[in-house]
């Protein structure tokens, strides 16, 4: 079987918007998706082991991370629809097979996703309720290991996406005369790995950032009714662990990274990836990016600081952003080999584009508009 | 049928649209029904400064979100999630025409779950005037959402005047768009009030006063609801095409289920007069959960039946029941279904290369030579890609079943015929060669007459006369 074979022919309708404009989206759409999914990915699993093992400060971070825990989810499955949205728009030839190929295991992120959500409320409502019994905690560790997993699902499904080679084993394995039996997974794939534990990492960084600027913004100036310590304590500790926490994030982040890029990436990718100066650029400053965090967080490890804060945050979001246009880069690098989807006939939707790019500033506007009213009762409180 | 096809034991991988769709349907109208009723409600709170009231609705925007927020979200992905496995070349067809429709969708998804968690969390500690318009950019953002979605889902049911020539708003305005937004408002009215009565049922057990007030309260929105339903309904029964009309007269099971959904909606109608609209007061748990069973089996069997009536299509005149584009359908008639199957063919050419020739097509004769275990395995192959997606083999609307006692020949005809011997169903998009692999791996799994039967004498003589009139049929 040819792996050529296996791509389905270009929509007859043509792709709505130009390649470079459903890319931008798809990856824009995935920096903000990618934002509150890293908090929750890794913070979830750090609630769940400070519910379980924590003292004092470590507790204290466990209950602020799972009261804000439920909006960060709900934002963070929303941002996601625009980057599943373009793909589907630009990448379908490829998308709609790999997703096809591991049927049950994609339809199943669905399922659990439902109960690691109900899992995050049950903890926070218990926190807010000052309820603390086993099946709160229990919910923690479920709700932290199925992101997990669900982290697993994705990284199979978007790096099968682009391993067309693989996806002739697959088949073979598990069809039913010719029809998917749905029960792949793209476990020969040997950036599978490396690819989940670098987004782990990833998120272990953005997570750590959150932990500082929630110390520095949102935490209010009182005595913890936990630790029976003042704010100022915390923030020193916060500014202390979250140094830390980046620190495991970002050693985790380069190890998985390098082993990705060394020893699990294709040599041709690879070698179009070192040859293209423009890329080399790029993929330099997305590895070497999250150091320029880790000093910011550095000269907070003996307290959280507003100015720094916002300074790692910035640049937190500057590594995310290289990280995505990275990634994306490598995945039109191993499907271009295959179909240059690109050359698609472009029908574009001007009036409903605009519409669109419309109804999005007014979009920020309101919520601008909502967060500034929540941000004046805040003030008025403090 | 340039995918692969999810094959689904027992079920047929579509079936897991309708679970999910129902699923989220249910909850979804209430997200925007819920968002209007919370919305007005709490103005009218305000007005008259009716604090008890205010408690119970906040209360209420609790458990709306639980619901909503969460289960109404994610099966909501869940819907993409299923359509692109078990619909890819149909979601692919939609998703290029409405891309935009659905990112605008998006713009208004991250405005409700903004305004939603502002609304519970800062209850009490924003400005009457600015909660209250929190509630109404929920409510309004809500109901937008519920406008571009319905119309992407009438655009399925009625094309209109869109050729893919033509851009979104075309699709956009079709003649299904606004009945089917009308019935859609009234139905999401309706199903929150029987959600605020099954929350205040339990809620407010002990607090008859509250509970009469929010029971007379609401059962305003619920007839206002069965009334924009009624009118909903009619016009998108008058505007449905000739086919959908056919399906919905032949078809015996969408007979039963519009006469129970007309009979859900006037009990649910007359429950609604006389209990809480003459009689606030009279609820209870009991008659709440009654409620709201009724109210759901309604909602149920409505979206059973627009989903129904749609067939043989999935976009109307474009998108056949099993994936295939109708412009292609002449060119899989002319030179095979399995060579115009990306991944058809290339399963052929894994496993019978023998039978391309030597333009790289399947040659009918060839298939025809192949040995009678292996046409058997070739016709499953037609089977899953051709007709999986409405019949499994044993199980849903199975064919063991539905061909049970037919014989070769009328199989055959019904296999050529599949548009003629019933219009909800897509044509024969094959070869004469492919449909007589198809008629033997049918024939493989028919089931018998059923032993014992008084008649079957009869029958053998009508198979007899069947197998007749297939043969002819066969052999013009």
């Amino acid at each position: 079987m040819n792996p050529q074979d296996l791509i389905g022919p270009f929509s007859p309708l043509g792709n709505p918007a130009p390649f470079w404009f459903i890319t931008f989206f798809k990856v824009f759409g995935f920096i903000l998706h990618m934002i509150p999914m890293n908090i929750w990915y890794a913070g979830m699993l750090l609630v769940a082991i400070f519910a379980t093992f924590g003292r004092n400060h470590s507790l204290e971070l466990a209950h602020r991370l799972s009261r804000s825990m439920p909006i960060i989810v709900a934002m963070g499955v929303n941002l996601g629809i625009v980057p599943l949205l373009f793909t589907q728009v630009g990448y379908y030839q490829f998308y709609y097979p790999a997703g096809i190929l591991m049927a049950y295991a994609w339809f199943s992120v669905i399922v659990i996703l439902i109960f690691a959500y109900y899992g995050v409320y049950v903890y926070s409502l218990s926190v807010k309720n000052n309820k603390h019994t086993k099946l709160a905690l229990a919910s923690a560790w479920i709700s932290s290991i199925a992101f997990i997993f669900i982290g697993f699902l994705f990284a199979n499904n978007f790096s099968l996406m682009a391993n067309i080679n693989d996806w002739i084993h697959i088949y073979n394995k598990t069809n039913v005369a010719g029809a998917a039996l749905g029960t792949g997974l793209n476990t020969a794939d040997p950036t599978l790995i490396p690819r989940w534990l670098m987004m782990f990492g990833l998120a272990i960084t953005t997570t750590a950032v959150y932990i500082a600027f929630d110390a520095a913004f949102f935490k209010k100036r009182d005595t913890s009714p936990l630790t029976g310590s003042s704010t100022s304590d915390y923030k020193t500790w916060a500014g202390k662990f979250a140094f830390a926490f980046y620190t495991l994030g970002m050693v985790l982040f380069a190890v998985m990274g390098s082993w990705y890029i060394f020893g699990a990436l294709e040599k041709s990718t690879f070698d179009q990836l070192s040859q293209n100066s423009f890329m080399y650029i790029i993929f330099g400053l997305t590895a070497v990016s999250p150091g320029l965090v880790w000093i910011a967080m550095l000269l907070q490890r003996k307290g959280v600081k507003r100015k720094v804060t916002i300074f790692a945050a910035i640049l937190q979001f500057v590594v995310v952003t290289l990280n995505a246009v990275s990634r994306q880069w490598v995945q039109n690098l191993e499907i271009f080999r295959f179909k240059n989807i690109s050359e698609l006939p472009v029908n574009i939707q001007w009036s409903p584009m605009i519409l669109f790019l419309l109804l999005f500033v007014i979009g920020l506007a309101v919520v601008g508009w909502m967060i500034a009213k929540i941000v004046a009762v805040e003030k008025s409180v403090a | 049928m340039h995918y692969p096809w999810w094959y689904v034991p027992s079920l047929t991988s579509p079936m897991l649209i309708a679970m999910i769709a129902t699923i989220h349907v249910f909850v979804s109208l209430y997200a925007v029904g819920g968002g209007i009723v919370l919305a007005g409600e709490v103005s009218y709170a305000y007005k008259v400064n009716n604090k008890s009231l205010l408690d119970y609705l906040r209360s209420h925007t609790l458990f709306f979100i639980l619901l909503t927020v969460v289960f109404g979200a994610i099966t909501g992905v869940g819907i993409w999630w299923t359509i692109s496995l078990s619909s890819p070349l149909a979601t692919e067809a939609l998703i290029h025409i409405f891309v935009f429709g659905w990112a605008m969708e998006y713009v208004f998804f991250v405005l409700e779950i903004v305004a939603a968690f502002i609304f519970h969390y800062y209850w009490g500690r924003l400005d009457p005037k600015v909660h209250k318009t929190i509630g109404w950019i929920y409510a309004v953002s809500a109901y937008i959402s519920l406008v571009l979605i319905t119309a992407i889902t009438a655009f399925q049911l009625d094309i209109g005047n869109w050729t893919p020539d033509k851009g979104m708003w075309v699709a956009f305005f079709n003649p299904q768009t606004f009945p089917q937004i009308i019935a859609r408002s009234g139905a999401s009215l309706l199903l929150a009030s029987l959600y605020i009565y099954l929350h205040a049922a339990f809620k407010l057990k002990d607090n008859a006063q509250l509970r009469a007030l929010v029971e007379n309260r609401t059962s305003k929105w619920a007839m206002a609801g069965a009334a924009l339903v009624t009118v909903g309904g009619a016009w998108w029964y008058v505007n449905l095409p000739e086919s959908a009309k056919a399906a919905l007269a032949g078809a015996s099971a969408l007979n039963i289920l519009t006469l129970l959904i007309f009979t859900a909606s006037a009990v649910v109608f007359f429950m609604l007069y006389f209990g809480p609209y003459r009689n606030p007061g009279w609820l209870n748990p009991g008659f709440a959960i009654l409620y709201f069973v009724i109210g759901i089996a309604a909602t149920g069997t409505g979206e059973f039946i627009r989903e129904g009536v749609r067939k043989p299509y999935i976009v109307y005149n474009y998108v056949t029941g099993n994936n295939v584009l109708i412009s292609e359908i002449p060119k899989l008639q002319a030179t095979g279904y399995l060579n115009g199957g990306t991944w058809t063919k290339a399963f052929m050419k894994a496993h019978y290369p023998q039978v391309f020739g030597t333009d790289g097509n399947i040659d009918g004769n060839k298939l025809l030579q192949l040995p009678a275990s292996d046409q058997i395995k070739v016709g499953e192959v037609l089977f899953q890609y051709h007709c999986n997606d409405c019949h499994s083999t044993r199980g849903f609307s199975g064919v063991a079943e539905l061909t049970r006692g037919w014989s070769k020949g009328m199989i055959h005809t019904v296999v050529t015929h599949l548009d003629k011997a019933h219009f909800f169903m897509p044509p024969w998009c094959g070869t004469e060669a492919e449909a007589t692999v198809l008629t033997e791996y049918l024939q493989s799994r028919s089931e018998p007459v059923p032993e014992g039967m008084k008649f079957s004498n009869i029958n053998s003589r009508e198979n007899t006369l069947a197998e007749k009139v297939g043969r002819g049929e066969a052999e013009k």
